[in-house]
């Protein structure tokens, strides 16, 4: 039998993406208008942030800059999520109709193949706006720049989204399960708006849940110590890697739990 | 038309989010959550503040107001942006247009069966929970009356918003987008997000003009006796305000999507 | 391996339901109900396929046919009994199942909506990790079949609903797998379109002596490619023999069609056991008159009416 790797997956996916892309650039008015909804939605969040600002000089000991930062780094590690893993809004509606089906005919991972149909270029932009917000706060707040703080950053902002990328993951699945479970995305991709503010906040049995079970608290606040506080990193900061493996993987696994617990009674 | 026919629209719509049983139940889980998140966040930000009352509003306001816009967005969402996409992109927005009973009166009433049960499930328990936990901070009055008064307005002019969007989708396949935007502007400007009473000066005279104020701010306010709703004069510019956006709102969305048929009509959908 | 392309030993499939109550009340008690009952989809099913047959898989709608089909893919567990694509269980090894076989769903695409058809079937080429070698003979012989030139470039979103139907199948032998699986391949096509699907898949068959087990509601569909039928009804196998045997069950029917003065034609069923053709005829004289008279065999589409409706025994 021969047998399908990492190597073939990439392959794939880089073919699927060009072609994609190019089927893409024919229909310009809905690139104009994801892109206008995605710097519409980045102009609304700042402008809350702005406001909030406005009436509060700090918020849990948090500054402006500081506070920029954060929501900066959860903005870039949101990215990924909205990406590659779009195809997870459409689940939902493939499941009740029972087109979901066609995607356990191919010879490939169900999740992969289901994933790779979409990618949505609109994330770029917002990927941009972050890393905008990340430079702005790095250069108020005075953090140090050299090669190593830079790796560091890139790795934990790929850990931050790995943990996104699972919520959103966990979210979609639940259609399997229950007819009507659309506002489960939608609460979740809110949830994610609180990622930008320090999880300090959270007391007592919630911060326990905010951080293991609906992990907000790793979106950014997390792996954001690790440049913010260099001095003084926790050690959930340290192991947010790791954590966020599990997580993403315990997503695929509950995900393709909900691909067999499905009957496809839709069709 | 036939009061009858559209109870039965109406009746047909709660009977189907009904059979969506677990979904209520993950929704009403889910909003709890979400309280719970703007619990904290508030606590800390009044906590940094050093200060009990904000641009007149204090932690309890804040809280009331910030827990009851979120069920108001529960009870009034709709996906008339989606459905519509994908009936324009399957091609049943032909039949729909065939049935005896105009698109857009039609969509309304099969919606406000799951208005109605979203208002039983969702506002009403939450309601019922804020009036214990703050003990009587919402005053039990007439202001409940013309609260409900304001809520039926704010479900017509949400739906007219959403049936002025939705046509977008004629020409565009990027629902995403156009939902987004939507959302994002509905949630930033109605104060469903943060408290218009925190916006600055200047961008809250602005706001409070616009439509978007009549879906989520204007019932909270007279609810809680806010922005002048508790003096007759100041409750009657409210619901004005509310009528002529209304009004606006409903005639515009008509032109609309008079246009938009015609398009379907010529392009054979 | 043996020459069986599929085998089913006693298969059974079971789907828990819960028991909806009717109106408005019904729906606020079903929101706490734990009322389940199970309805068994597929009782008991056994067949077996050999390699290069083409088969006809019938019953009436909601009789288990899909439910059978999502089995033999791999895409359901059964609750019970046996399932072997080319001698493995299709749903234990899904992935490697999907490497021998191919699915058409009418009116489903599963093609990549706005790719020209070119670039899917390269796509699909890696997918299924097709040597060029083989992917260009497949595609010459696609070409020796039907025209595919004027589809070839265009974007299935733009396509016909013909020649969406024909790319699918196309698509679905690319691979050359063991077997393909078509259900209501010719569903809403037009009589030319028909026809073409048919004589490609006839020719496909011949060509790569692929199985192909094909589901429809069009007799016209079977008479055209199968030899051999297997009728499902209420989850349970009620005939798997040819169609010529199956005829012969009800050699004594014949078809009269009787052409009226008024130039319309009248068509019934006899069976000739119990009722002799003269007879009729002359009692339908006494009404109106006959102008021409035809007795002809009975359809497929007839016999298969006939056992729906209850009459195999």
């Amino acid at each position: 039998m021969r047998k399908r790797g990492l190597k073939f997956y990439l392959s794939i996916y880089r073919k699927i993406l060009i072609q994609d892309l190019k089927s893409k650039m024919s229909y310009r008015a809905d690139f104009v208008i994801s892109t206008f909804g995605m710097i519409m939605t980045n102009l609304a969040g700042f402008i809350t942030f702005m406001i909030l600002f406005h009436n509060f000089p700090t918020i849990n000991g948090w500054d402006y800059y500081h506070m920029l930062f954060l929501y900066g780094f959860s903005l870039v590690a949101l990215t990924p999520v909205q990406c590659f893993f779009d195809n997870n809004w459409n689940l939902r509606f493939m499941v009740q109709t029972g087109d979901f089906i066609k995607y356990c005919f191919r010879p490939v991972n169900v999740f992969f193949y289901f994933m790779s149909e979409v990618f949505d270029v609109k994330g770029l932009g917002q990927l941009a706006f972050g890393i905008g917000t990340i430079v702005y706060a790095w250069i108020h707040i005075g953090l140090e720049v050299n090669v190593l703080i830079i790796l560091k950053l890139i790795l934990f902002l790929f850990t931050a989204s790995l943990f996104m990328i699972a919520i959103m993951n966990f979210a979609a699945a639940t259609c399997f399960w229950l007819k009507g479970s659309g506002y489960v995305m939608v609460i979740m991709f809110r949830f994610k708006d609180f990622a930008k503010y320090p999880s300090s906040i959270f007391q007592g049995v919630f911060k326990v849940i905010f951080t293991f079970i609906i992990p907000i608290a790793f979106i950014a606040y997390y792996p954001s110590l690790v440049i913010l506080e260099p001095g003084n990193v926790p050690l959930l900061s340290w192991l947010s890697p790791l954590i966020g493996l599990l997580f993403f993987f315990a997503s695929y696994k509950f995900w393709m739990l909900g691909v067999r617990r499905y009957d496809f009674t839709g069709s | 038309m036939n009061p009858k026919r559209l109870l039965a629209l109406t009746r047909g719509g709660i009977m189907e989010s009904l059979h969506y049983r677990l979904g209520i139940f993950v929704t009403l889980f889910a909003n709890l959550i979400y309280l719970v998140l703007v619990y904290y966040l508030w606590k800390a930000i009044y906590d940094s503040s050093g200060t009990d009352v904000v641009n007149g509003m204090t932690f309890s306001d804040t809280m009331i107001y910030l827990i009851l816009a979120t069920a108001l967005f529960n009870f009034l969402e709709m996906f008339v942006v989606w459905d519509m996409s994908r009936a324009i992109q399957s091609g049943k927005i032909v039949l729909d247009l065939l049935k005896p009973m105009s698109f857009r009166k039609y969509t309304f009433w099969s919606y406000t069966g799951n208005h109605v049960v979203q208002f039983v499930l969702t506002f009403i328990p939450t309601f019922i929970v804020v009036m214990i936990v703050t003990g009587g901070a919402i005053r039990m009055g007439l202001n409940l009356l013309w609260f409900i008064i304001a809520t039926v307005f704010a479900l017509v002019i949400n739906y007219n918003i959403e049936m002025l969007i939705a046509p977008i989708c004629l020409y565009t396949e990027s629902t995403w987008g156009i939902n987004i935007v939507k959302e994002t502007i509905v949630l930033l400007l109605s104060g469903a997000s943060i408290p218009l009473a925190f916006f600055p000066e200047k961008a809250r005279i602005v706001v409070e003009y616009l439509p978007f104020r009549a879906v989520y701010d204007i019932p909270l306010s007279i609810l809680l006796e806010k922005s002048g709703s508790d003096t007759c004069e100041g409750l009657l510019k409210l619901f004005g305000l509310q009528l002529i956006w209304l009004v606006i709102l409903t005639v515009a969305g008509n032109i609309f999507w008079k246009i938009a048929v015609r398009r379907i009509t010529v392009n054979g959908g | 391996m043996g020459n069986e392309a599929l085998i089913m030993n006693n298969v059974c499939k079971d789907f828990k339901v819960l028991n909806r109550h009717e109106g408005l009340k019904g729906s606020i008690k079903d929101l706490f109900s734990r009322d389940y009952k199970t309805v068994s989809a597929v009782k008991d099913v056994s067949m077996t396929v050999e390699r290069g047959e083409i088969i006809g898989y019938l019953g009436p709608n909601g009789a288990g046919k899909s439910t059978t089909i999502k089995m033999m893919t791999g895409v359901l567990e059964p609750t019970s009994g046996e399932i072997l694509v080319n001698g493995k269980e299709p749903y234990r090894n899904r992935t490697q199942n999907c490497e021998n076989i191919g699915v058409v769903f009418g009116q489903r695409s599963q093609l990549w909506w706005s790719l020209p058809l070119i670039e899917s079937f390269k796509l699909l080429r890696d997918l299924y990790m097709v040597p060029q070698k083989d992917y260009e003979e497949m595609i010459e012989l696609y070409r020796s079949l039907v025209d595919i030139e004027p589809i070839l470039h265009k974007p299935v979103r733009q396509m016909s609903l013909g020649q969406r139907t024909l790319s699918d199948i196309l698509a679905a032998f690319l691979h050359n797998p063991a077997i393909v699986f078509l259900d209501e391949p010719t569903i809403g096509l037009d009589v030319s379109m028909k026809d073409k699907i048919r004589a490609l898949i006839r020719g496909l068959n011949k060509e790569k002596n692929t199985t192909v087990i094909l589901t429809t509601h069009d007799m016209g569909d079977v008479d055209a490619l199968c030899r051999r039928i297997v009728i499902i009804d209420h989850g349970q196998k009620i005939y798997d023999n040819d169609i010529e045997h199956l005829k012969s069950y009800f050699g004594s029917y014949r078809t009269l069609k009787l052409k009226l003065a008024d130039n319309t034609w009248e068509e019934m069923l006899i069976d000739e056991k119990t009722t002799d053709v003269m007879d009729v005829i002359m009692e339908k004289q006494k009404e109106k008159k006959i102008t021409d008279i035809k007795i002809l065999e009975i359809s497929t589409e007839d016999v298969i009416k006939k056992i729906y409706e209850g009459g195999t025994r």
